[in-house]
């Protein structure tokens, strides 16, 4: 039977509901994120910590495409807080207005601690993890561990070498632009580039890493522009192994960078902090191999040598230049297809 | 017929088949990576994938989803269809080109258009919100399949009835519907499989941590290349040829087809 006093009641949770719900929303972070082992781990582990912390809920979107959702929100209000991308994507988003070009550094102590390469100039945000790209190859099939770039180029990979589509895939963008160094005059040298993929066919071309990395380890292929990630996490089930070139490897930096207009600043500062933290950063190297920004980690023996943690290793890590590869994709996308599809 | 068409037949069932053949077998190779042939059997990805907390949940919200939209736009498709059949409404070709617009438009723009009316409006993105775009994506189907069926029906028996004086609920019940039921019940067939699959929709409205099973599998696809995802395939492909077994065993698929 309604009485006066459900009725009452229920008007109030009515009236208060927006309140409410408003209060819960205020409370809420919104990051994108990655699946896979890194999202388990971070889910498990990370998340809870900070949101004990903080007294706040963390809401992953693992579901891509990030940039198109946040360029669809309105600007006032961002679909997230902080944005969590490879370092190709944050330069067109910061370009588009998305998202600040740096976090305010005074709040998060920890970038302190990290290697200049986080916060370089050709950064948009700030860096808390890196892959090397570099070369993968079959022990069993492969005699010699290649040595430079130069050496994916050898005539008897033909067929058996792989790569990337280049207007989708920034690991193929990567080996463009050093494929200009290494037989031009630099990372910009777009003719050297267009002659050095011509001179790459026959080669097989995948959309994702993941494509590329089960073809190494099924055996279809001897050698694959890959990360270190995928070689170094795969080594106890094939003979696969990660070359770094003389060249210097290229780096593939996971970025955070603070949505321009998000209303959480302080929580997506403390955020990123939190991601800089040393719990954090050796937490995600141990489990799923990728590079810690920090510089006074010291990681289990296992990891050392492989993961880029000392002054000299970082001092291999080449950073593209991302901002000029962005201003002239067109322009090479129109003509890679051309190449590759010829 | 000639011995060629049957040749010919069989080519193009071997056509459409093989390849669910092949992630079949994938999901049955216990290597650690996608490669055929299979050097042996293991049903080690599909204990992944039902152990998979990720793949679970998605499963289960892409199976709530189906269902609610098959019966969202089986109501819908089904009153739209009969408006315009049947109700001598103004704009009628209007109406139907605005019905069938999803149809036509990329799945990627109607996506991508609904994600940004939900921001506009301030809605944000749920399991609501994903059922009415599923819903809006699987009219078509159902409306297509319940004009296909009106356009053949005898609509003298549905003026004979309204003549011995039932009323036009009582027409509908006991004589529009059980005409109409095979396109209905194809319909909704449809739109459950084009909700249970539906990718470029999803991948806008999906709310975070409530991802469907094609969204889930998309995402483990860019990170993890091992049988988990041909196991969760395959699991797929045994509930679509489970629901058709269903239907014909239920209501009779060629009943439910014959349009």
């Amino acid at each position: 039977m309604l009485n006066r006093r459900t009725l009452l009641g229920a008007a109030a949770g009515t009236l208060a509901m927006p309140t409410l719900l408003g209060a819960q929303e205020a409370n809420t972070l919104r990051i994108t994120g990655w699946g896979g082992a890194w999202g388990e781990v971070m889910r498990s582990k990370h998340i809870p910590t900070f949101e004990k912390a903080h007294n706040c809920t963390v809401e992953v979107d693992t579901a891509f495409p990030f940039v198109p959702k946040l360029l669809a929100s309105p600007r006032g209000r961002p679909v997230y807080d902080v944005l969590h991308t490879n370092s190709n994507e944050q330069w067109s988003v910061f370009e588009q207005g998305l998202v600040e070009r740096r976090p305010d550094l005074k709040l998060v102590p920890n970038a302190a601690k990290t290697y200049p390469y986080a916060t370089s100039d050709s950064i948009v945000g700030i860096v808390i993890f890196t892959s090397a790209i570099g070369l993968a190859w079959r022990k069993d099939r492969i005699q010699a561990a290649p040595a430079s770039w130069k050496d994916f180029w050898k005539p008897e990979y033909a067929g058996k070498r792989a790569s990337y589509v280049i207007p989708a895939n920034s690991l193929g963008q990567a080996l463009f632009m050093m494929a200009g160094k290494v037989y031009g005059k630099g990372f910009k040298d777009l003719d050297a580039s267009f002659k050095a993929m011509e001179a790459v066919k026959p080669v097989r071309l995948f959309d994702f890493t993941g494509g590329a990395e089960n073809a190494i380890l099924a055996g279809e292929l001897d050698i694959a522009v890959l990360h270190d990630t995928a070689a170094y996490r795969n080594q106890d089930k094939v003979p696969v192994e990660f070359a770094a070139p003389s060249e210097g490897v290229m780096a593939l930096e996971q970025v955070l960078s603070v949505t321009t207009g998000t209303p959480k600043k302080a929580l997506a500062h403390e955020w990123i902090n939190f991601m800089l933290s040393q719990e954090v950063q050796r937490s995600m190297a141990e489990t799923v191999w990728y590079s810690p920004v920090r510089s006074d980690l010291t990681l289990a023996e296992k990891y050392r040598g492989k993961l880029l943690t000392t002054p000299e290793q970082v001092a291999t890590l080449v950073q593209m230049p991302w901002q000029w590869y962005n201003e002239n994709k067109d322009r090479i996308d129109d003509r890679v297809n051309r190449i590759f599809r010829g | 017929m000639g011995r060629w068409f049957y040749v010919l037949n069989g080519l193009i069932l071997a056509f459409l088949l093989l390849p669910v053949a092949i992630v079949i077998l994938f999901a049955l190779n216990p290597e650690p990576f996608i490669a055929f042939p299979p050097s042996g059997f293991s049903l080690r990805w599909y204990d992944k994938f039902l152990h998979s907390r990720d793949f679970m949940h998605a499963f289960m919200l892409s199976l709530e989803l189906g269902v609610g939209t098959a019966l969202l736009a089986g109501c819908i498709g089904t009153a739209a269809a009969l408006a315009i059949a049947r109700g001598n409404l103004p704009g009628s070709g209007f109406l139907t080109a605005l019905f069938l617009s999803p149809l036509v438009l990329p799945g990627l723009l109607t996506g991508f258009a609904m994600f940004q009316l939900v921001m506009v409006l301030g809605i944000g993105r749920s399991s609501s919100v994903l059922l009415v775009g599923h819903t809006v994506v699987a009219i078509p189907y159902v409306m297509r399949t319940v004009l296909a069926v009106l356009a053949n029906a005898d609509r003298s028996i549905e003026e004979a009835a309204r003549g011995l004086g039932a009323s036009p609920a009582t027409v509908f019940r006991e004589v529009t519907l059980p005409l109409i039921r095979p396109g209905v019940i194809a319909g909704c067939m449809f739109a459950f499989i084009t909700s249970f699959d539906q990718f470029p929709v999803s991948l806008f409205l999906v709310a975070p941590g409530e991802e469907t099973l094609p969204i889930a599998m998309f995402n483990y696809l860019r990170f993890d290349f091992d049988g988990t995802i041909a196991a969760a395939s395959t699991v797929s492909i045994l509930l679509a040829v489970l629901l058709v077994l269903a239907i014909e065993r239920t209501v009779g698929l060629q009943n439910s087809t014959r349009l």
